[in-house]
């Protein structure tokens, strides 16, 4: 078990070590000079030069990488190029915003999909099912800026129930709440779909073997055979899927963000493209790396939890 | 007596793309309380149908068209689904087949019979727990309180059926149906379960219902037999009726097929042709017509009479009474009644000294179980288990070997490693004298078609895309050798494996499990190979296509000289076709000879645990003991001293400590024994 979580932690170091190497050559690999690129077409020459001396852009490429992955490794991640403040107090104050928006779409779409899923596995061909076929399918094909443009125009503009943009009053955790709710459920939306067909799918396997039969022999009750058994071992895989999902909504967030106007590591990424600043994109892909990994690394502790097969074999 | 369970006029359809395929017609015999009733039949035969149908646990297109199935004073086909549930566990429990896939891999065995005794609110947590401990205890699991913790998968394969044992009798059911209680366990296993069934019966006084195709099973553990075919019953009887004065031509041929009650060793073993008949097709007179050596024009048309004194003893057939009835019938039982197959096997010609054909010498396979850092973090500086160790054997022309062992012995390593699939450490493999051990694939592949393999699975074996004849051809076109007509190969092999040739253009899921392996052995003579590995080549075979595959082969052999290696666990069938045997244990050879001597007379004591193993199919000659005790260990703890000294009822000091090295008893007979058993 230590071996194993000795082995992940080190795989994650390397994964983070690679994705800063790549982040920078990036930088590099650009044609021109990084200060010229930072600083835009229009600096001088002498802001130029006085940015690459502040920045050691004079040092030897391999040195600039070491301090970089140094400072990064200890938590600097650089300054902002035109507020020069430290991007990771920016990107602090922003993943709060982008962490609720994640686990709620998440949420919501596990606390919807996985019951689906379990009750289009138990009656397959049932009305049930095939109506949450159509519904699973539709929901993953719609592209998710789609939904928050259509979410926004009926439930902010036409019925005006709920707040069209921001992240609501700082401090104010119901004003908040009540910001989160349409950009989660644009977020979340493809994700029920997805969830549901998974675990309909490992459902309707599992509840095919032997062993679900000899609960059914020995007589338990069909809820406990359902929630107690067999969703036990289908739940597994749909696990997996849920920690990688994570990772990919944290880049489906940037749509959500920059639609709803909230802020967010998304929109953060977004606005520092569109405005070349590079360390602020440099530090805010390293963190939503950093995140995706460790994200990965739990669904797998979670699996190693409930499965003890998988827990030895650690 | 009173009855338990009494099953009356039962039929049962499953709706089928194909039409309604009538599983079960008629089906009538009472189970009396205390009895053990055994139901036999080969597959398709529908004796599992019957134990689904008591339970109410039918597949959702069975349809049951007639017929009632009283338990006690309750006709459970009428019961609502809570009603069975209700009895479901509780009056009437179940062991199930394979207890590998049987038992939940998550849950431990507390939580799963915590679960089964939901329905007693009377008894407290720690009570359910105690309980379930005894009856672990019952059941011979050493350590009960602290392995009812584990999982399934910390039990070894017959731990785990002890368990699922353990699990059925927990609610103390009055009746106990077993499905084909040991056919997923090895020899030795089997023998202690049968062992276990037995004490348990005659302790609880349970009414047991067995469900098996395997005759001795039968005989071992049985009071009254019900032999099924095709979907009816064709005869019910005493235990020692059946077995001893069995009346219907089916019960008798069953009989005359199982090779472990054949005594006379012989190439040849007899069989009952044709194929079960299609019962989504109407039937009309007797259903064993098609097959039956004794058929008459009448049973083509007329029902057979239902001939007997009473429910618990009766036939249906012609030739008991009636028009037709024969007094010459049955005959002696020294007498055969069913043919040894359709050709008699040419004189083996091809001359067995001629050199050997496959070398096997000093072979050793290991297999890497862990990384270095692993290995390095942990402390261990063994990484790997040895799979093969120091294996000598060889194959002539003409020759067959028998390979046998459990699972695990490391047999078919063996057999993938002379083929060149699994690499090996050290020691020699030659092929008509050429080394061919890691061959680089290149050089190897011309030899692959002197040297054939005959898969284990034969549908998983063959690709579901592939029609037959295309399947049959398939390696004429892997080796890229010039056939000007493909068809006429293909339609040659399989006239050559006498599999009918408008079966050709059917898809592997639609061939019977002989069928399937007729092009498992054309597709293994496509090279015109002059050596066949043979991985189980009967496995999942009934007893009458067996004999089928197996006179096949020796025919094959005769004609063409083949060498064969036939690897299997099966030593009933493979001590009849082998001229020489093997046998092994955790990757060595224990002991190696002429068949019939290590059959008759064993040198090692596993070899005599193997022989012995086996039940006999025969009611007057039960076992009073089992042979030896335990499972095969772990490669990863492989014992010091005598590899077997950890089951070994004769072992003594010195086989804890020394290896015992191979000695010859005679020039071709040797053993890996201290004390030897002659």
């Amino acid at each position: 078990m230590y071996i194993y979580l000795l082995k992940r932690l080190g795989l994650a170091v390397a994964v983070i070590g690679a994705v800063i190497l790549v982040l920078f050559s990036l930088l590099h690999l650009i044609p021109g000079d990084p200060a010229t690129i930072a600083l835009g077409p229009r600096a001088t020459p002498e802001t130029i030069a006085r940015y690459a001396a502040k920045m050691h852009l004079d040092d030897p490429i391999w040195k600039q990488l070491l301090v970089y992955a140094g400072n990064a490794l200890t938590g600097d991640l650089g300054l902002d190029v035109f507020s020069e403040r430290p991007v990771t107090a920016m990107i602090g104050e922003r993943l709060g915003f982008t962490l609720a928006l994640v686990f709620a779409g998440m949420g919501w779409a596990a606390l919807l999909g996985i019951p689906l899923g379990c009750l289009s596995a138990i009656k397959p061909n049932s009305w049930v099912d095939r109506l949450t076929g159509i519904l699973s399918v539709g929901a993953i094909a719609v592209p998710s800026f789609l939904v928050s443009i259509w979410a926004l125009l009926i439930f902010a503009v036409q019925l005006r129930w709920l707040p069209a943009i921001g992240a609501g009053e700082p401090g104010d955790f119901s004003d908040q709440v009540v910001h989160l709710v349409l950009p989660a459920f644009a977020v979340g939306l493809g994700w029920v779909g997805y969830l549901a067909r998974m675990v309909r799918a490992s459902m309707l396997e599992v509840m095919g073997e032997t062993y679900i039969r000899s609960a059914r022999a020995f007589g338990l009750r069909p809820r406990k055979i359902v929630f107690g058994y067999a969703l036990r071992v289908a739940i597994l895989p749909t696990i997996t899927l849920i920690g990688m999902g994570f990772g990919g909504l944290v880049s489906a967030a940037v749509f959500a963000e920059i639609i709803f106007s909230r802020p967010g590591i998304g929109k953060l990424i977004f606005d520092s493209v569109m405005s070349r600043n590079f360390p602020v994109v440099q530090g805010a892909v390293l963190v939503a790396t950093a995140l995706y990994i460790f994200v990965v690394l739990i669904s797998d502790l979670v699996i190693a939890w409930l499965d003890p097969r998988v827990r030895e074999s650690l | 007596m009173d009855t338990l369970l009494d099953i009356r006029n039962l039929s049962l359809e499953f709706r089928t793309p194909r039409g309604r395929v009538k599983a079960l017609r008629e089906i009538s015999f009472p189970i009396r309380k205390g009895r053990t009733i055994g139901i036999v039949g080969e597959s398709g035969s529908g004796k599992s149908t019957i134990l689904w149908a008591i339970l109410g646990l039918l597949a959702s297109n069975a349809k049951v068209t007639s017929g009632e199935i009283m338990f006690e004073d309750r006709n459970l086909l009428a019961l609502s689904e809570s009603g069975l549930q209700a009895v479901r566990g509780e009056e009437i429990s179940v062991v199930f087949q394979d207890p590998m896939t049987s038992q939940i891999p998550v849950l431990t065995y507390a939580r799963q019979m915590f679960d089964i005794l939901y329905r007693r609110p009377g008894m407290s947590a720690a009570e359910k727990r105690r309980h379930a401990v005894e009856m672990m205890q019952k059941v011979g699991i050493a350590d009960p309180e602290s392995r009812i913790d584990q999982y399934p998968h910390h039990f070894s394969g017959g731990m785990r059926q002890r368990a699922g044992i353990a699990m059925a009798l927990l609610t103390g059911p009055k009746l106990l149906l077993a499905d084909e209680p040991t056919t997923a366990l090895d020899v030795t296993l089997e023998a202690q379960i049968i062992h276990l069934l037995q004490e348990l019966k005659s302790e609880l006084d349970t009414t047991v219902v067995v469900v098996s195709h395997n005759l001795g099973l039968i005989a071992e553990l049985c009071d009254e037999v019900v032999v099924m075919y095709a979907g009816e019953v064709v005869e019910v009887g005493e235990v020692r009726q059946i077995f001893h004065d069995p009346r219907h031509p089916y019960t008798r041929a069953l009989l005359e097929c199982d090779p472990a009650r054949i005594e006379k060793a012989s190439r040849r073993l007899p069989v009952i042709l044709g194929d079960i008949p299609d019962l989504a097709k109407p039937q009309t007179g007797c259903i064993y017509a098609t097959r039956c050596q004794r058929a008459m024009p009448i049973c083509r048309t007329d029902a057979p009479p239902v001939v007997g004194l009473t429910v618990s003893r009766f036939a249906k057939c012609h030739l008991l009474a009636g028009p037709h009835h024969d007094p010459q019938w049955p005959p002696p039982p020294d007498v055969l009644t069913v043919p040894m197959g359709e050709s008699v096997a040419a004189p083996r010609t091809v001359g067995r000294a001629q050199g050997e054909l496959l070398n096997v010498t000093n072979l050793n396979v290991q297999f890497q179980i862990m990384g270095p850092v692993s290995a390095w973090m942990r402390g261990i500086t063994r990484r790997h288990v040895d799979a093969v160790l120091d294996v000598s054997l060889s194959v002539r022309p003409g020759e067959t070997v028998g390979l046998v062992g459990e699972s695990g012995s490391g047999k078919t390593t063996l057999g993938r490693t002379i083929l060149n699939l699994v690499p090996a450490q050290n020691g020699s493999v030659t092929f008509e004298n050429r080394e061919i051990r890691n061959m680089a694939e290149r050089h190897f592949k011309p030899l692959r078609r002197d040297m054939a393999m005959m898969f284990q699975d034969p549908v998983g074996s063959l690709s579901p895309r592939k029609s037959v004849r295309a399947l049959i051809v398939e390696p004429i076109l892997i080796h890229g050798i010039d056939c000007p007509d493909l068809d006429a190969e293909a339609e040659r092999l399989a006239d050559l494996v006498r599999l009918p040739r408008p079966l050709l253009a059917r898809y592997p899921h639609e061939l019977s499990g002989g069928q399937a392996r007729r092009v498992g052995v054309a597709r293994a003579l496509a090279l015109n190979p002059k050596l066949i590995i043979a991985d189980e080549p009967t496995a999942g075979l009934d007893v009458s296509v067996q004999g089928e595959i197996l006179n096949l082969m020796a025919d094959l052999q005769a004609e063409h000289g083949l060498g064969y290696l036939i690897i299997t666990h099966n030593l009933p069938v493979v001590r009849h076709i082998s001229d020489r045997l093997a046998i092994m244990y955790l990757g060595r050879i224990v002991e190696h000879g002429p068949a019939d001597e290590i059959f008759r007379n064993p040198a090692h004591p596993y070899t005599k645990a193997l022989v012995e193993g086996v039940p006999n199919p025969d009611p007057d000659r039960r076992r009073t003991h089992v042979s030896i005790s335990g499972e095969v260990p772990s490669l990863l703890r492989r014992p010091q001293g005598c590899d077997f000294v950890t089951r070994c009822p004769y072992a003594q000091d010195r086989c804890r400590i020394e290896k015992p090295p191979h000695s010859r008893i005679t020039p071709d007979h040797d053993h890996a024994c201290f004390f030897p058993l002659r």
